[in-house]
């Protein structure tokens, strides 16, 4: 049986615990993936993951669908988590924690669903290539490295005006880029 | 109150919002461009969906096997946990036997009254206000109820700002039957204090609350108090 998001939502709100099943085996990965790029390190990855499914099953959701897909909403949820113990690990040391022999387990089960994400990956990269390199490291620095807009105007030296301009134009282009490219890959109904 | 940001502006700032590059300064500001302007509300969401496809380029890294076995096992247990009575229930079983505030009540509390409400409001008209305080873990502030005018207004320090998927809910609540969603507090210029405007009686009401909710507000309270307060007369 295939749950679309609205179903998973819905699962959610009415706490239920197969809500954060279903919502875990869909964006779990890429929770995963999203953390671990910006911690660099897999013990704190999985912490910021399980404590950000966990307070989405504590809470209830509060996904709204006027302000995002709910992929946007679990991103900047595990996004923010993990930028907050990032800044918090920057003024202290760590002490990795030994990595487990573990098993990896498919996190996408529906084959459509995976075709989707693959093919979305490219898409996005190519998309992605096609910045300016200051674009793109300033859209970098402030997603994955959660720079504020003065910290990247002092990291790159450039004004303030500078970075504002250029994390507006690198999205509009990326959604300019990304728009040409469904058209050409998707057939229209 | 004048909202002094053009939907360009908005929109340069959205963009920082939506990769987390906004500074918290900017963040009131375009909050409360975004509480007046549907098509900046709608480019927020494109902007911010547009951020979360950056983490499709990354190569998906499965976390391990155990990671789920853990979250669920977690869930399952709080799944089956007795519940607890909700926290409004529990704030109002927290309130002294004294007097639950009604219109007449009010009228009657003359050490309570304070006087010059309304300048607050914009009005120089001196009239009759309680005050009662308000407070959570980080939040102190007061409510002014106005007994003549049926107008309250609550004004918070020690809130943190907000990202823009979500708002501060004031909630009244009476000793009885489900909270009810007043109004949303707004930021204050420059940091300045949080504010909410509520017209109509305070009468029946026993206590007052505030959470946080998703933009546009909830049926019902979620479990995310950030101050409340009795809107008693001992
Ligand atoms: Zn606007």
């Amino acid at each position: 049986m295939h749950l679309s998001d609205d179903d998973i939502v819905r699962s959610i709100s009415a706490h239920s615990p197969e809500g954060i099943e279903a919502l875990y085996d869909r964006y779990g990965g890429l929770a995963h993936t999203v953390a671990l790029r910006i911690l660099s390190d897999r013990g704190a990855a999985e912490d910021v993951v399980q404590e950000s499914f966990l307070a989405v099953w504590r809470r209830g959701s509060t996904f709204q669908p006027g302000r995002g897909s709910l992929r946007s909403w679990i991103c900047t949820i595990v996004r923010n988590r993990a930028i907050d113990r990032l800044r918090g690990d920057r003024h202290r040391t760590r002490l990795d924690s030994p990595i487990e022999g573990e098993s990896i387990e498919p996190t996408v089960s529906d084959p459509w669903a995976a075709v989707a994400v693959e093919l979305s990956a490219e898409e996005v990269r190519k998309a992605l290539a096609e910045l300016p390199a200051e674009q793109r490291q300033t859209i970098e620095l402030a997603y994955y490295g959660g720079f504020s807009q003065s910290e990247i105007a002092t990291k790159m030296e450039v004004p303030l005006g500078t970075v504002k301009g250029r994390v507006r134009i690198a999205l509009d282009k990326l959604r300019a880029s990304l728009a040409d490219r469904m058209e050409t890959s998707w057939p229209t109904q | 109150m004048a909202d002094p940001m053009s939907c360009e502006e908005a929109t340069d700032l959205l963009a920082l919002e939506a990769v987390g590059a906004l500074e918290p300064a900017d963040r009131e500001l375009v909050e409360r461009h975004l509480a007046t302007c549907a098509p900046c509300t709608h480019a927020a969401a494109e902007y911010a969906d547009l951020a979360s496809l950056l983490p499709a380029a990354l190569d998906l890294v499965p976390p391990p096997a155990r990671l789920r076995r853990q979250l669920m096992a977690q869930v399952y247990a709080e799944a089956t946990a007795p519940s607890r009575p909700s926290w409004w229930r529990r704030l109002v079983a927290a309130i002294p036997a004294g007097r639950p505030f009604t219109a007449i009540g009010a009228v009657a509390v003359v050490a309570a009254i304070v006087v010059g409400i309304y300048a607050v409001a914009g009005r120089n008209a001196t009239s009759t206000s309680v005050t009662y305080t308000v407070s959570g873990t980080t939040a102190t502030g007061t409510l002014s109820v106005d007994t003549t005018a049926r107008q309250a207004v609550l004004t918070v320090k020690g809130l943190s700002a907000l990202p823009s998927s979500e708002v501060y809910e004031v909630w009244l609540i009476p000793p009885q039957g489900a909270p009810k969603g007043a109004a949303f507090l707004s930021p204050g210029l420059g940091g300045g204090p949080w504010t909410a405007v509520m017209g109509g009686s305070m009468a029946g009401y026993t206590s007052i609350a505030a959470t946080v909710e998703p933009a546009g507000g909830s049926p019902t309270p979620s479990n995310t108090e950030v101050l409340s307060g009795q809107l008693t007369v001992s």
